[in-house]
Protein backbone atom coordinates (compact mmCIF):
# COMPACT_ATOMS: atom_id res chain seq x y z
CA UNK A 1 0.00 0.00 0.00
CA UNK A 2 2.81 2.36 0.92
CA UNK A 3 4.57 1.94 -2.39
CA UNK A 4 1.34 2.56 -4.28
CA UNK A 5 0.85 5.80 -2.42
CA UNK A 6 4.39 6.86 -3.20
CA UNK A 7 3.90 6.13 -6.87
CA UNK A 8 0.64 8.09 -6.89
CA UNK A 9 2.33 11.10 -5.35
CA UNK A 10 5.23 10.77 -7.75
CA UNK A 11 2.91 10.63 -10.73
CA UNK A 12 0.96 13.60 -9.43
CA UNK A 13 4.13 15.64 -9.04
CA UNK A 14 5.21 14.47 -12.48
CA UNK A 15 1.96 15.66 -14.05
CA UNK A 16 2.24 19.02 -12.32
CA UNK A 17 5.85 19.53 -13.39
CA UNK A 18 5.06 18.46 -16.94
CA UNK A 19 2.06 20.75 -17.11
CA UNK A 20 3.88 23.78 -15.83
CA UNK A 21 6.89 23.20 -17.99
CA UNK A 22 4.72 23.04 -21.09
CA UNK A 23 2.80 26.07 -19.86
CA UNK A 24 6.04 27.94 -19.46
CA UNK A 25 7.19 27.03 -22.95
CA UNK A 26 3.94 28.02 -24.58
CA UNK A 27 3.12 31.00 -22.40
CA UNK A 28 3.42 33.35 -25.34
CA UNK A 29 0.89 31.62 -27.53
CA UNK A 30 -1.65 29.52 -25.64
CA UNK A 31 -3.14 26.85 -27.82
CA UNK A 32 -6.09 24.64 -27.06
CA UNK A 33 -8.35 22.53 -29.22
CA UNK A 34 -9.26 23.71 -32.67
CA UNK A 35 -7.51 27.09 -32.45
CA UNK A 36 -4.28 25.11 -32.52
CA UNK A 37 -4.82 24.58 -36.25
CA UNK A 38 -4.35 28.29 -36.91
CA UNK A 39 -1.75 28.93 -34.22
CA UNK A 40 1.55 30.69 -35.02
CA UNK A 41 3.33 27.37 -34.52
CA UNK A 42 1.43 25.78 -37.37
CA UNK A 43 2.17 28.75 -39.61
CA UNK A 44 5.80 28.69 -38.60
CA UNK A 45 6.09 25.08 -39.59
CA UNK A 46 4.36 25.80 -42.90
CA UNK A 47 6.78 28.61 -43.75
CA UNK A 48 9.75 26.65 -42.51
CA UNK A 49 9.02 23.77 -44.86
CA UNK A 50 8.60 26.25 -47.65
CA UNK A 51 11.87 27.99 -46.84
CA UNK A 52 13.77 24.70 -46.74
CA UNK A 53 12.44 23.90 -50.19
CA UNK A 54 13.34 27.38 -51.41
CA UNK A 55 16.83 27.13 -49.92
CA UNK A 56 17.36 24.08 -52.11
CA UNK A 57 16.18 26.12 -55.10
CA UNK A 58 18.48 28.96 -54.17
CA UNK A 59 21.43 26.63 -53.71
CA UNK A 60 20.87 25.18 -57.19
CA UNK A 61 20.59 28.67 -58.65
CA UNK A 62 23.80 29.68 -56.84
CA UNK A 63 25.62 26.68 -58.24
CA UNK A 64 24.46 27.46 -61.80
CA UNK A 65 25.50 31.10 -61.49
CA UNK A 66 28.89 30.20 -60.04
CA UNK A 67 29.51 27.81 -62.91
CA UNK A 68 28.57 30.37 -65.55
CA UNK A 69 30.73 32.98 -63.77
CA UNK A 70 33.70 30.61 -63.99
CA UNK A 71 33.03 30.10 -67.71
CA UNK A 72 32.78 33.85 -68.30
CA UNK A 73 36.03 34.44 -66.43
CA UNK A 74 37.69 31.78 -68.54
CA UNK A 75 36.48 33.45 -71.73
CA UNK A 76 37.79 36.78 -70.43
CA UNK A 77 41.23 35.25 -69.81
CA UNK A 78 41.25 33.87 -73.36
CA UNK A 79 40.31 37.25 -74.83
CA UNK A 80 42.94 38.96 -72.70
CA UNK A 81 45.55 36.62 -74.13
CA UNK A 82 44.49 37.62 -77.66
CA UNK A 83 44.56 41.33 -76.72
CA UNK A 84 47.98 40.91 -75.12
CA UNK A 85 49.32 39.40 -78.36
CA UNK A 86 47.92 42.30 -80.38
CA UNK A 87 49.49 44.73 -77.92
CA UNK A 88 52.81 43.01 -78.33
CA UNK A 89 52.83 43.18 -82.13
CA UNK A 90 51.56 46.77 -82.12
CA UNK A 91 54.15 47.82 -79.54
CA UNK A 92 56.98 46.18 -81.48
CA UNK A 93 56.40 48.62 -84.34
CA UNK A 94 56.31 51.74 -82.16
CA UNK A 95 59.32 53.68 -80.92
CA UNK A 96 58.25 53.73 -77.30
CA UNK A 97 56.29 50.52 -77.58
CA UNK A 98 57.82 48.84 -74.55
CA UNK A 99 57.15 51.94 -72.45
CA UNK A 100 53.50 51.92 -73.54
CA UNK A 101 53.13 48.27 -72.57
CA UNK A 102 54.65 48.98 -69.16
CA UNK A 103 52.32 51.96 -68.68
CA UNK A 104 49.34 49.80 -69.66
CA UNK A 105 50.35 47.19 -67.12
CA UNK A 106 50.84 49.75 -64.31
CA UNK A 107 47.50 51.42 -65.09
CA UNK A 108 45.73 48.07 -64.95
CA UNK A 109 47.30 47.37 -61.56
CA UNK A 110 46.17 50.73 -60.15
CA UNK A 111 42.70 50.49 -61.71
CA UNK A 112 42.28 47.06 -60.07
CA UNK A 113 41.78 45.30 -63.40
CA UNK A 114 44.08 42.36 -62.57
CA UNK A 115 43.72 39.46 -60.16
CA UNK A 116 46.61 39.80 -57.75
CA UNK A 117 48.29 37.89 -54.95
CA UNK A 118 50.82 38.66 -52.26
CA UNK A 119 51.39 38.77 -48.50
CA UNK A 120 48.98 40.81 -46.40
CA UNK A 121 46.29 40.65 -43.75
CA UNK A 122 42.81 39.26 -43.27
CA UNK A 123 40.39 41.20 -41.09
CA UNK A 124 37.12 39.77 -39.80
CA UNK A 125 34.58 42.33 -38.64
CA UNK A 126 31.30 41.31 -37.04
CA UNK A 127 28.51 42.66 -34.87
CA UNK A 128 28.74 42.12 -31.13
CA UNK A 129 27.34 38.73 -30.14
CA UNK A 130 23.61 38.90 -29.38
CA UNK A 131 23.82 37.14 -26.01
CA UNK A 132 26.34 39.65 -24.65
CA UNK A 133 23.95 42.56 -25.15
CA UNK A 134 21.85 43.26 -22.06
CA UNK A 135 18.09 43.35 -22.52
CA UNK A 136 17.73 46.81 -21.05
CA UNK A 137 20.14 48.63 -23.31
CA UNK A 138 18.50 48.08 -26.65
CA UNK A 139 18.88 51.83 -27.27
CA UNK A 140 22.61 51.20 -27.33
CA UNK A 141 22.29 48.66 -30.14
CA UNK A 142 23.65 51.18 -32.66
CA UNK A 143 27.05 50.95 -31.01
CA UNK A 144 27.12 47.17 -31.23
CA UNK A 145 26.73 46.68 -34.99
CA UNK A 146 29.06 47.25 -37.94
CA UNK A 147 28.24 50.46 -39.82
CA UNK A 148 29.22 51.55 -43.32
CA UNK A 149 31.37 54.25 -41.73
CA UNK A 150 33.33 51.57 -39.82
CA UNK A 151 34.18 49.75 -43.06
CA UNK A 152 35.12 53.08 -44.62
CA UNK A 153 37.50 53.80 -41.73
CA UNK A 154 39.06 50.31 -41.89
CA UNK A 155 39.70 50.62 -45.64
CA UNK A 156 41.09 54.14 -45.16
CA UNK A 157 43.48 52.96 -42.44
CA UNK A 158 44.62 50.04 -44.58
CA UNK A 159 45.40 52.49 -47.39
CA UNK A 160 47.22 54.80 -44.97
CA UNK A 161 49.27 51.79 -43.78
CA UNK A 162 50.35 51.14 -47.36
CA UNK A 163 47.92 48.49 -48.58
CA UNK A 164 48.39 47.91 -52.31
CA UNK A 165 44.98 46.30 -52.90
CA UNK A 166 41.88 45.87 -50.73
CA UNK A 167 38.76 43.70 -51.09
CA UNK A 168 35.66 43.41 -48.91
CA UNK A 169 33.93 40.00 -49.11
CA UNK A 170 35.70 39.37 -52.42
CA UNK A 171 34.77 42.73 -53.98
CA UNK A 172 37.82 44.73 -55.08
CA UNK A 173 37.80 48.27 -53.68
CA UNK A 174 38.85 51.01 -56.12
CA UNK A 175 39.00 54.78 -55.75
CA UNK A 176 35.41 55.03 -56.93
CA UNK A 177 33.95 52.22 -54.80
CA UNK A 178 31.12 53.16 -52.54
CA UNK A 179 30.56 51.62 -49.15
CA UNK A 180 27.08 52.54 -47.99
CA UNK A 181 24.37 51.37 -45.69
CA UNK A 182 21.31 49.54 -47.05
CA UNK A 183 19.19 48.63 -44.03
CA UNK A 184 20.72 45.67 -42.21
CA UNK A 185 23.07 45.07 -45.15
CA UNK A 186 25.92 47.19 -46.44
CA UNK A 187 26.46 47.98 -50.12
CA UNK A 188 29.99 47.48 -51.28
CA UNK A 189 30.63 48.68 -54.80
CA UNK A 190 27.73 48.62 -57.19
CA UNK A 191 24.65 46.53 -56.32
CA UNK A 192 26.74 44.24 -54.10
CA UNK A 193 25.14 43.87 -50.70
CA UNK A 194 26.48 42.04 -47.70
CA UNK A 195 25.43 41.35 -44.14
CA UNK A 196 28.01 40.84 -41.39
CA UNK A 197 30.50 39.27 -40.89
CA UNK A 198 32.72 41.23 -43.25
CA UNK A 199 35.97 39.70 -44.42
CA UNK A 200 38.47 42.30 -45.57
CA UNK A 201 41.61 41.27 -47.45
CA UNK A 202 44.55 43.60 -48.04
CA UNK A 203 47.85 42.94 -49.78
CA UNK A 204 50.83 44.83 -48.39
CA UNK A 205 53.49 44.61 -45.68
CA UNK A 206 51.72 42.39 -43.07
CA UNK A 207 53.70 43.91 -40.19
CA UNK A 208 52.94 47.52 -41.18
CA UNK A 209 49.27 46.74 -41.81
CA UNK A 210 48.69 45.08 -38.42
CA UNK A 211 50.67 47.61 -36.39
CA UNK A 212 48.72 50.52 -37.88
CA UNK A 213 45.61 49.31 -36.06
CA UNK A 214 47.43 49.39 -32.71
CA UNK A 215 47.52 53.20 -32.64
CA UNK A 216 45.34 54.83 -29.99
CA UNK A 217 43.10 56.63 -32.46
CA UNK A 218 42.55 53.58 -34.68
CA UNK A 219 39.03 52.42 -35.50
CA UNK A 220 40.17 49.10 -34.02
CA UNK A 221 40.21 50.54 -30.49
CA UNK A 222 36.71 52.01 -30.88
CA UNK A 223 35.15 48.83 -32.22
CA UNK A 224 36.87 46.64 -29.60
CA UNK A 225 35.66 49.04 -26.89
CA UNK A 226 32.03 48.43 -27.94
CA UNK A 227 32.60 44.69 -27.97
CA UNK A 228 32.46 44.12 -31.72
CA UNK A 229 34.45 41.31 -33.28
CA UNK A 230 37.60 42.62 -34.96
CA UNK A 231 40.24 40.03 -35.77
CA UNK A 232 43.32 40.80 -37.81
CA UNK A 233 45.57 38.01 -39.04
CA UNK A 234 48.80 38.22 -40.99
CA UNK A 235 48.85 36.03 -44.09
CA UNK A 236 51.78 34.90 -46.18
CA UNK A 237 49.70 34.75 -49.34
CA UNK A 238 46.37 36.36 -50.15
CA UNK A 239 44.58 36.43 -53.48
CA UNK A 240 42.46 39.45 -54.37
CA UNK A 241 40.16 39.29 -57.41
CA UNK A 242 39.96 41.97 -60.06
CA UNK A 243 37.32 44.68 -60.02
CA UNK A 244 34.19 43.44 -61.75
CA UNK A 245 31.82 46.18 -62.74
CA UNK A 246 30.91 49.16 -64.77
CA UNK A 247 33.81 51.51 -65.59
CA UNK A 248 32.24 53.46 -68.42
CA UNK A 249 32.80 57.22 -68.48
CA UNK A 250 29.59 59.02 -69.42
CA UNK A 251 30.50 62.52 -68.27
CA UNK A 252 34.27 62.60 -67.84
CA UNK A 253 36.52 62.99 -70.88
CA UNK A 254 40.27 62.36 -70.77
CA UNK A 255 42.35 65.42 -71.63
CA UNK A 256 44.89 64.29 -74.22
CA UNK A 257 48.24 65.96 -73.86
CA UNK A 258 48.84 66.14 -77.61
CA UNK A 259 45.76 68.29 -78.26
CA UNK B 1 2.19 -8.67 -9.07
CA UNK B 2 -0.54 -6.11 -8.67
CA UNK B 3 1.82 -3.65 -7.07
CA UNK B 4 4.29 -3.77 -9.89
CA UNK B 5 1.51 -3.32 -12.48
CA UNK B 6 0.45 -0.16 -10.68
CA UNK B 7 4.07 0.91 -10.66
CA UNK B 8 4.24 0.30 -14.37
CA UNK B 9 1.17 2.47 -14.93
CA UNK B 10 2.72 5.30 -12.97
CA UNK B 11 5.97 4.87 -14.81
CA UNK B 12 4.11 4.95 -18.13
CA UNK B 13 2.38 8.13 -17.08
CA UNK B 14 5.63 9.81 -16.05
CA UNK B 15 7.25 8.74 -19.30
CA UNK B 16 4.29 10.08 -21.20
CA UNK B 17 4.67 13.45 -19.53
CA UNK B 18 8.37 13.36 -20.16
CA UNK B 19 7.65 12.67 -23.79
CA UNK B 20 5.23 15.55 -23.93
CA UNK B 21 7.84 17.86 -22.44
CA UNK B 22 10.41 16.69 -24.92
CA UNK B 23 7.99 17.24 -27.78
CA UNK B 24 7.31 20.78 -26.67
CA UNK B 25 10.97 21.50 -26.33
CA UNK B 26 11.64 20.00 -29.74
CA UNK B 27 8.98 22.25 -31.20
CA UNK B 28 10.74 25.23 -29.70
CA UNK B 29 14.06 24.18 -31.17
CA UNK B 30 12.38 23.72 -34.54
CA UNK B 31 11.02 27.23 -34.30
CA UNK B 32 14.52 28.62 -33.84
CA UNK B 33 15.63 26.53 -36.80
CA UNK B 34 12.88 28.16 -38.85
CA UNK B 35 14.23 31.63 -38.09
CA UNK B 36 17.74 30.57 -39.00
CA UNK B 37 16.57 29.25 -42.35
CA UNK B 38 14.77 32.52 -43.11
CA UNK B 39 17.99 34.43 -42.44
CA UNK B 40 19.92 31.95 -44.55
CA UNK B 41 17.44 32.46 -47.39
CA UNK B 42 18.05 36.20 -47.24
CA UNK B 43 21.82 35.72 -47.35
CA UNK B 44 21.44 33.41 -50.32
CA UNK B 45 19.24 35.84 -52.24
CA UNK B 46 21.80 38.61 -51.66
CA UNK B 47 24.56 36.31 -52.88
CA UNK B 48 22.53 35.37 -55.96
CA UNK B 49 21.99 39.06 -56.72
CA UNK B 50 25.76 39.61 -56.43
CA UNK B 51 26.48 36.72 -58.81
CA UNK B 52 23.86 37.94 -61.28
CA UNK B 53 25.34 41.44 -61.37
CA UNK B 54 28.87 39.96 -61.59
CA UNK B 55 27.90 37.84 -64.59
CA UNK B 56 26.17 40.75 -66.29
CA UNK B 57 29.27 42.91 -65.83
CA UNK B 58 31.54 40.12 -67.06
CA UNK B 59 29.39 39.76 -70.16
CA UNK B 60 29.73 43.50 -70.81
CA UNK B 61 33.47 43.18 -70.34
CA UNK B 62 33.60 40.33 -72.87
CA UNK B 63 31.77 42.45 -75.45
CA UNK B 64 34.14 45.32 -74.77
CA UNK B 65 37.14 43.03 -75.28
CA UNK B 66 35.65 41.74 -78.53
CA UNK B 67 35.33 45.33 -79.75
CA UNK B 68 38.96 45.99 -78.88
CA UNK B 69 40.07 42.82 -80.68
CA UNK B 70 38.08 43.68 -83.81
CA UNK B 71 39.57 47.18 -83.66
CA UNK B 72 43.06 45.62 -83.57
CA UNK B 73 42.19 43.39 -86.50
CA UNK B 74 40.29 45.83 -88.70
CA UNK B 75 41.68 49.30 -87.99
CA UNK B 76 45.04 50.78 -87.07
CA UNK B 77 46.85 48.71 -84.48
CA UNK B 78 48.88 51.66 -83.23
CA UNK B 79 45.82 53.80 -82.72
CA UNK B 80 43.97 51.01 -80.90
CA UNK B 81 46.93 50.52 -78.58
CA UNK B 82 47.12 54.23 -77.76
CA UNK B 83 43.36 54.43 -77.22
CA UNK B 84 43.61 51.44 -74.90
CA UNK B 85 46.36 53.18 -72.96
CA UNK B 86 44.30 56.35 -72.53
CA UNK B 87 41.21 54.43 -71.48
CA UNK B 88 43.10 52.34 -68.94
CA UNK B 89 44.95 55.37 -67.58
CA UNK B 90 41.60 57.17 -67.21
CA UNK B 91 40.27 54.30 -65.14
CA UNK B 92 43.38 54.27 -62.97
CA UNK B 93 43.25 58.04 -62.40
CA UNK B 94 46.45 58.67 -64.35
CA UNK B 95 44.77 60.97 -66.91
CA UNK B 96 43.46 64.48 -66.35
CA UNK B 97 39.73 64.54 -66.98
CA UNK B 98 37.14 67.17 -67.75
CA UNK B 99 33.35 67.25 -67.73
CA UNK B 100 30.31 68.53 -65.84
CA UNK B 101 29.96 68.00 -62.11
CA UNK B 102 29.95 69.61 -58.68
CA UNK B 103 32.43 71.63 -56.63
CA UNK B 104 32.17 71.47 -52.85
CA UNK B 105 34.08 73.80 -50.57
CA UNK B 106 34.54 72.73 -46.96
CA UNK B 107 35.92 75.15 -44.39
CA UNK B 108 36.06 75.61 -40.64
CA UNK B 109 32.87 77.07 -39.19
CA UNK B 110 33.53 80.40 -37.47
CA UNK B 111 31.41 81.87 -34.69
CA UNK B 112 31.63 85.22 -32.97
CA UNK B 113 33.27 85.01 -29.55
CA UNK B 114 32.33 87.13 -26.49
CA UNK B 115 34.90 89.76 -27.54
CA UNK B 116 33.49 90.06 -31.04
CA UNK B 117 36.36 88.13 -32.64
CA UNK B 118 35.71 85.22 -34.94
CA UNK B 119 36.65 81.86 -33.50
CA UNK B 120 36.88 78.41 -35.03
CA UNK B 121 33.87 76.48 -33.80
CA UNK B 122 34.97 73.18 -35.32
CA UNK B 123 37.80 72.33 -37.70
CA UNK B 124 37.55 69.99 -40.68
CA UNK B 125 38.26 66.39 -39.73
CA UNK B 126 39.56 63.70 -42.08
CA UNK B 127 36.40 61.60 -41.73
CA UNK B 128 34.23 64.52 -42.90
CA UNK B 129 36.09 64.39 -46.22
CA UNK B 130 35.98 60.57 -46.23
CA UNK B 131 32.19 60.62 -45.93
CA UNK B 132 31.76 63.26 -48.63
CA UNK B 133 33.91 61.23 -51.05
CA UNK B 134 31.94 58.07 -50.28
CA UNK B 135 28.67 59.94 -50.88
CA UNK B 136 29.95 61.20 -54.25
CA UNK B 137 30.97 57.66 -55.20
CA UNK B 138 27.56 56.34 -54.20
CA UNK B 139 26.00 58.97 -56.49
CA UNK B 140 28.08 57.75 -59.44
CA UNK B 141 31.00 60.19 -59.59
CA UNK B 142 33.49 59.32 -62.37
CA UNK B 143 36.50 61.31 -61.16
CA UNK B 144 37.16 63.05 -57.84
CA UNK B 145 39.90 65.30 -56.49
CA UNK B 146 40.39 67.00 -53.11
CA UNK B 147 42.55 70.12 -53.38
CA UNK B 148 43.66 68.73 -56.74
CA UNK B 149 44.71 65.40 -55.22
CA UNK B 150 43.12 62.82 -57.50
CA UNK B 151 41.28 60.13 -55.53
CA UNK B 152 42.49 56.69 -56.71
CA UNK B 153 42.41 53.17 -55.29
CA UNK B 154 45.22 53.82 -52.80
CA UNK B 155 44.18 57.32 -51.69
CA UNK B 156 44.16 57.74 -47.91
CA UNK B 157 42.78 60.71 -45.97
CA UNK B 158 44.38 61.04 -42.54
CA UNK B 159 44.75 63.63 -39.81
CA UNK B 160 48.34 64.64 -39.05
CA UNK B 161 48.43 67.43 -36.50
CA UNK B 162 46.80 70.50 -37.99
CA UNK B 163 47.00 69.05 -41.47
CA UNK B 164 45.11 66.44 -43.41
CA UNK B 165 47.27 64.07 -45.42
CA UNK B 166 45.93 63.02 -48.83
CA UNK B 167 48.04 60.90 -51.22
CA UNK B 168 50.90 61.39 -48.70
CA UNK B 169 50.78 65.19 -49.23
CA UNK B 170 49.78 67.64 -46.49
CA UNK B 171 46.76 69.90 -46.98
CA UNK B 172 44.86 72.36 -44.83
CA UNK B 173 41.57 74.28 -44.96
CA UNK B 174 39.76 75.32 -47.04
CA UNK B 175 39.18 72.07 -48.91
CA UNK B 176 37.83 72.05 -52.42
CA UNK B 177 36.33 68.77 -53.61
CA UNK B 178 35.70 68.47 -57.33
CA UNK B 179 33.70 65.60 -58.83
CA UNK B 180 32.78 64.87 -62.45
CA UNK B 181 29.47 63.10 -63.04
CA UNK B 182 25.80 63.86 -63.57
CA UNK B 183 25.61 67.27 -61.80
CA UNK B 184 21.96 66.88 -60.79
CA UNK B 185 22.48 63.40 -59.33
CA UNK B 186 25.58 64.46 -57.43
CA UNK B 187 23.96 67.60 -56.04
CA UNK B 188 20.74 65.80 -55.10
CA UNK B 189 22.65 63.04 -53.29
CA UNK B 190 24.66 65.59 -51.33
CA UNK B 191 21.69 67.79 -50.43
CA UNK B 192 19.54 64.89 -49.24
CA UNK B 193 17.71 65.82 -46.03
CA UNK B 194 19.44 64.02 -43.18
CA UNK B 195 22.30 63.19 -45.54
CA UNK B 196 26.00 63.76 -45.08
CA UNK B 197 26.04 67.46 -46.00
CA UNK B 198 22.92 68.14 -43.94
CA UNK B 199 24.72 66.75 -40.89
CA UNK B 200 28.10 68.30 -41.60
CA UNK B 201 26.74 71.78 -42.36
CA UNK B 202 25.81 72.10 -38.69
CA UNK B 203 29.47 71.96 -37.67
CA UNK B 204 31.28 73.07 -40.86
CA UNK B 205 31.03 75.76 -43.50
CA UNK B 206 30.01 73.85 -46.64
CA UNK B 207 28.88 75.11 -50.03
CA UNK B 208 27.98 73.14 -53.15
CA UNK B 209 27.73 74.41 -56.69
CA UNK B 210 27.20 72.58 -59.99
CA UNK B 211 29.43 73.44 -62.93
CA UNK B 212 29.31 72.61 -66.60
CA UNK B 213 33.03 72.16 -67.01
CA UNK B 214 35.39 70.94 -64.32
CA UNK B 215 38.99 69.90 -64.80
CA UNK B 216 40.39 67.21 -62.53
CA UNK B 217 44.13 66.60 -62.58
CA UNK B 218 45.76 63.19 -62.85
CA UNK B 219 47.36 61.39 -59.90
CA UNK B 220 50.86 62.83 -59.51
CA UNK B 221 52.49 60.25 -57.28
CA UNK B 222 54.13 56.98 -58.17
CA UNK B 223 53.04 53.62 -56.88
CA UNK B 224 55.60 50.87 -56.53
CA UNK B 225 53.99 47.53 -56.02
CA UNK B 226 56.32 45.74 -53.64
CA UNK B 227 53.94 43.04 -52.42
CA UNK B 228 51.13 42.63 -54.95
CA UNK B 229 51.84 40.45 -57.97
CA UNK B 230 49.47 39.91 -60.91
CA UNK B 231 48.18 36.33 -60.82
CA UNK B 232 48.25 35.46 -64.52
CA UNK B 233 51.99 36.04 -64.84
CA UNK B 234 52.64 33.11 -62.57
CA UNK B 235 50.19 30.74 -64.16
Amino acid sequence: MKIKKDILILSFVGVLVGFFVIKAFDAENPQLGFSNMMSPHTWDRYFQERSIASIENYLNRTKDLEESKELLLEEIRELEKVISEHEETAAARLDRGEQIRQELHDSRMIAGMLDIEGPGVEIILDDRKRDTILENDTDMIGYYIVHDSDLLEVVNELRAAGAEAVAINGVRITGLSRISCGGPTINVGKEQRFAPPFIIHAVGDPEALTSYFQRNDSIYQTLIFWGLRFEIKQKEMIQIPRYIGDIEFRYAEPIREDE
Amino acid sequence: MKKSTKGQYALTLVSLILGLMLATQFKNVQKVGGNVSVQRTQELTEYIKKLESDNENLLNQINEYKDIISSYENTSQDETLLNELIRTKSQAGLMSMEGPGVVITVDNLLISGWDGNQQVFQSVHYDDLLRLINELNAAGAEAIAINNERVISTTEIRNAGDYIVINTNRHSTPFEIKAIGNPDNLEAALKLLGGVVDNLSQILDISIKTEERITIPQYEGTINYRFAQPLQENS
